[in-house]
Order: structure tokens, then sequence, then C-alpha cells
């Protein structure tokens, strides 16, 4: 089975790596790993063995449309506009179905549950640090650094 | 892929002071230069701390070199640790990350007129009082919550605006860096989902490594500068550890965007496009430093509310006589337009701080009337169960470094490992055995924030006493350590 993203050693921050079998897969995994990595604190919820968050529903949606300069850009501003979403709401994203994905615009809606909390440091921000979206023996991937 | 410096690449200049040289690599415009010793190059020859700061010594418009503390490690874009000084008027530029997302994270700090052993029996009590009070951790809300408006006032005015409204004192506002308002902010620069995030964070800790902290005077270096700054030994102090929270990291967000949408337009090519900036005299680059402005004021009005309830818990469990007073509050992540002088003529520069602090000596004006002879309090926070340091600024640092120290101990470890290393439940017992009082909710929290994950201060602090950045005024050592997740 394809690892959909994977925590990387980092000083100070958090960095992970993000794989996907096509763009939007990409983009998904990303999402997941954003929000798996702070451990939302969802009582309805249960983690499972691999410590991922598993539930049985996402009845929270969001719609969400960006426009970016380029696809590493366009990735930073969807992982950070649903991080504000997150903030505001309080909420934490599990999912997303991807209506449109091209090199500079997103249309997207993330799903997702009501949380009590991170259990993890929050994620302060998305940053452009080491991020290079690129396709290897077939396979999407990138590396993330997110401020905490 | 850029390689890092190594060993052989650094050239000595004395004891505690390395420099990398312009040759290293062509697009540098200056040297690189490192306050550590030789030892303590082995925590960062691993990671990318000195490639960073390599980069930032790209930037247009740097003057005389990219400076690392020596509590250096790596971060995004700036190393941690990072200090530059962009001429305005040579096309220097600013950049959002070099400032970092929590803008205007810093340090306050509260004197107490009791010592440790007056406060000794109710310790606990005080410390189950502070965390109930003041909201920490990761989740939003604080207890105070501002409409749009009452929200502009602060992003105006900050901690002077919590005054006018009855949170802490003009004492509070007269020992803080910019006396808590720094001038030329514009809230209509601040964008809605800024705002958002903002209006109910007021007065919250956060998460990660921000804190609070009930301390005693451990030891006295100089007499003469503890008595300006009203320490004596085993007096008990108040540290407060946070910044902007959601506001300032939206902030900082926004600002990247819209820069990285310009950057063709200003031609410059970056080696990390984390380092994304504007000529500071541009509209993005002004509209930038007007809105960091904003949100620097909206992290000393959140420090200062912070302190106003920690005196309420005070007084509570201790009676109305048990003062807490202000001694200072220093930011450690922030932009400031300052003069320096470089071979005696005098420049306008933009300052990058980035996890350091200003560490000015007498000769500044911005220097607090109080502390005129003596220089701008600097406070370093060590690691939990370990010590801080109050140190003051000195003119040999304006000379030498822009006028800048570290800003803490500086990680040299993940957090990751740190919590395959230790456990939280661990921890806290290693801090209740040294007599430690602990108010967290969260192991976790308390794991990634271990002090094996952080690099001596002591070490770092002597390198900045011995470089002559600051001198060592006082050491403080932690009685009860309160944190969120």
């Amino acid at each position: 089975m394809l690892k959909d993203f994977e925590i990387l050693p980092h000083t100070a921050d958090l960095k992970i790596r993000v794989y996907g079998n096509s763009i939007e897969e990409l983009f998904k995994h990303a999402l997941i790993g954003m929000f798996q990595s702070m451990r939302p604190a969802a009582p309805e919820c249960h983690y499972n063995e691999n410590k991922r968050l598993v539930c049985a529903n996402l009845p929270i949606n969001h719609a969400i449309e960006v426009n970016s300069p380029d696809r590493d850009a366009l990735l930073v501003d969807f992982l950070s506009y649903a991080l504000y979403l997150s903030d505001v709401h309080n909420e934490a994203y599990l999912d997303v179905t991807i209506d449109l994905l091209d090199m500079k615009r997103i249309l997207a809606h993330v799903h997702g549950i009501k949380i009590k909390g991170f259990d993890e440091s929050e994620i302060k921000a998305v940053t452009y640090h080491d991020l290079n979206i690129v396709k290897m023996n077939g396979l999407w991937q990138t590396e993330i650094v997110f401020d905490i | 892929m850029q390689q890092s410096p190594k060993w052989h690449d650094l050239i000595k200049i004395n004891e505690y002071l390395y420099e990398i040289p312009q040759s290293f690599r062509s697009d540098m415009r200056v040297p690189a230069r490192i306050y550590m010793t030789e030892a303590m190059f082995q925590d960062i020859e691993e990671d990318r701390s000195l490639l960073q700061l390599v980069n930032v010594a790209c930037l247009p418009g740097i003057q005389k070199y990219a400076f690392a503390m020596p509590d250096i490690h790596q971060g995004y874009g700036f190393p941690i640790g990072g200090v530059a000084a962009l001429a305005i008027q040579e096309g220097g530029v600013i950049s959002p990350g070099g400032i970092g997302y929590d803008i205007n994270c810093g340090v306050r700090l509260l004197v107490a007129n009791m010592s440790k052993d007056d406060i000794k029996s109710r310790l606990p009590e005080l410390a189950t009082a502070l965390f109930h009070t003041i909201p920490s951790g990761v989740g939003r809300s604080g207890k105070l919550s501002l409409d749009t408006k009452e929200l502009n006032q602060v992003l105006l005015y900050g901690a002077k605006r919590m005054v006018e409204l009855g949170y802490g004192n003009e004492n509070d506002l007269e020992h803080c860096e910019e006396n808590g308002n720094m001038p030329g902010a514009d809230f209509s620069l601040i964008s809605k989902e800024a705002k958002k995030r903002g209006h109910d964070q007021l007065g919250t800790l956060g998460s990660g490594n921000h804190f609070l902290e009930i301390q005693a005077v451990e030891e006295i270096y100089d007499e003469k500068a503890a008595h300006a700054f009203g320490l004596k030994k085993d007096a008990v102090t108040v540290m407060i550890h946070c910044g902007s929270r959601g506001l300032g990291h939206q902030t900082c967000t926004d600002y990247v965007r819209i820069m990285m949408a310009k950057l063709p337009e200003w031609g410059y090519q970056l080696p990390d496009r984390e380092l994304v900036c504007a000529p500071f005299l541009s509209q993005e680059g002004q509209q930038y430093f007007a809105a960091m402005t904003a949100a620097a004021n909206f992290a000393w009005a959140n420090r200062h509310v912070i302190g106003h309830w920690v005196r309420e818990a005070w007084h509570l469990i201790l009676g109305p006589g048990a003062e807490l007073i202000t001694m200072y509050d220093v930011s450690h992540n922030i932009g400031k337009r300052e003069t320096h002088s470089i071979n005696g003529l005098k420049k306008e520069m933009i300052m990058h701080r980035k996890g350091a602090t200003r560490a000015f000596g007498p000769s500044r004006p911005e220097v607090p009337a109080a502390y005129k002879e003596i220089g701008q309090p600097v406070l370093i926070p060590g690691t939990m169960g370990t010590s801080s340091y109050i140190l003051a600024g000195t003119d040999d640092s304006l000379s030498q470094a822009f006028g800048s120290s570290c800003h803490g101990a500086g990680r040299v470890m993940s957090r990751t490992k740190a919590k395959k290393l230790i456990s939280g439940s661990d921890l806290r017992a290693r801090l209740e055995a040294q007599g430690i009082v602990v108010r967290c909710d969260s192991s976790v929290g308390l794991a990634e924030e271990a002090p094996i994950a952080y690099k001596d201060v002591d070490r770092v602090v002597k390198v900045i006493a011995q470089a002559g950045l600051a001198k060592k005024v006082a050491r403080v050592v932690p009685l009860a350590v309160i944190k969120g997740g």
C-alpha cells in the first residue's frame, strides 16, 4: 500500500514527506499529513494501531478556492487556508474532494470534524522551505516544513 | 542541492566568533558570522542551520555580515538565531519569513517583592491558579473576545490600549520594548482572516515552547545592574513567553503570499523561496511592515494582559501586598527600523531578528530611562528545569552585531526524537524531584520541550558574555512551570 506521508527529522519544526500517485492525491495526503501530525482530539473518533485518527463520519464540509502563481505555491496556499479554517472553527480536516486542480488553481471541499484541540504542538504556518513537488519513479512527492 | 559549510570552510576570528567567507558561495553579498565555540559546531554540523545563514547573506541590501547567535538552529528561510541588517536606501528588503510567523514572539519578566522562602508554602497553589487563569495549549479562545473595532484599537496601540481598558499600568509600558506600542501600525492591512483568528486569542499562551514560569534569582553577577533591574538574590520572578498567536501567523502567511506573486517583477533570485521578500520601500514592503507592526502590538498586548492576570492570581493567593513589577519585555521575532553606524556612516536599516533579541547598550535612546546607565535588559529563557538568564545590552554589541543577542538555549533535537528519549511522565517526575512544580495538561507537550532537546543554556550565555554582546546580570532558576500542550 502506498505510504501517504512520513514525518522526517527537523530540529525545531515539523517536516513531512508526502507521496501521491497523482497530484490530486499528493494534495490530499498533504492535508491529511498536516492534520494527523497535530493529533486532533475528537471524542467521537478513535486512534488506530498506526496512531491515525479514524472517524466513521466527516460531517463538516468547507469549500476552498485558491489561486496561486504556481503549483508549489498552490499547495502552500491550499494548506494555509485549511489551517485558517481549522483555527477559526476548531475543526480538523481528514479528507478532501478535489473538483478542479491545475497548475495555478484548486477548487475543493475539505471534510472534517469538530475537535477539542490538538494533542501535539499546533502548526503555526506552512512554509516554502524545502518544498518542491516532483515526480520520481512514477510517484509524486514533496517535503513540507511547518512552523510549530 | 546546495552544500552546508563544513568546519574547514570556517575562519576563526576569535574563540567565540567564526566566519564563513563571502567566497564560500558566489551569490553571497557579505560574509556570515557565527557566535559559538568550536565545541558547539557539532550541534549544527548535521542540520542545515549554516546553509540557511549563507542564504541570508545573499539578501539584497544586507550590511556587514549575516549573523548567527550561539543558539543557532535550523529553521526555515532564516536559521533561528539569525540577525540581518538590510540598508533601506541601498535596496534593502524586508522578508516576512525572516521575521517569523510568530511575529513578536517574546519574553516578559515580572519581579516580585517577595523571596522564594516567602512563597514556598503557597507555590503549588500559585501554580494551579496561574494554570487556570491563563489559557494555554492548542485551542483557540481565551477569556477576552474583541469586536473588530476594539481589536483595531489593540492593533494600533498595543499594550497601551490595554492599560486604557484597565489592564496593567503605565509602569508596565515604560519597561517594555517600544513601550508596548510600536508606531506605524495599520490595522486595515491585517486581513479579515487574521482578525478572525486573533479576536478571541488575546491573553492566551498557545502551545509549543511557550510557557509561564515562576522563578527565583539564584545568582547575581553584576550588583549595580541587578539593583537597577530590581533584582536581588532569592527574589521571585515570573517569566512569560508567547507571541501574536493566530493573528500573527496569518499575517505572515498573507504577506508571504502577496510577495510571492510579485517576486518575478522584482527579479530577485532567492536560494530559498521562504526568503521571499520585498524592497522595504516598495508598496508591498511598506504594507507588510505596517501589518507586522500591528501584529507586534497585538503580541505586546497579549503578554501585557497575561501579566495582568498573573498579578491578579498573585494577589488572590498571596494578598494585595504581593507586588509584581514588570522588569522588561523583549521581542525575539521582529523587524525594526533602526539607525546604525558602519565605518562612521549612519545608515537606516530594516533589522531582522529571528530568534534573536535586541541588546542595545546605554548609548541608545531606545533604552528605558530607568536602565540608561546599564543598557537594555536581555531576557534569555533556558529550558524546563534549567536556568534562565538576565543580561544587559552593551555598546560593544552595537558595533559588533547591530545590538543583538541570542534568545534562548536553542534546540538541538527534534521533538520526535525528544519524545522517543523521554516520556512526559518521566520528565514530570524528574522536575518534581528537583522541587519544581509542574502544571501542564499534555505529557506529550512536556516531553517535546525536555531539556535534553536543547543546548546547554549556560554555554550559550557564556559565548554571548565573552563575545561582549551582553553582560551577565543574574541567573534565575525555575520554581514552577506552567505550560500548554
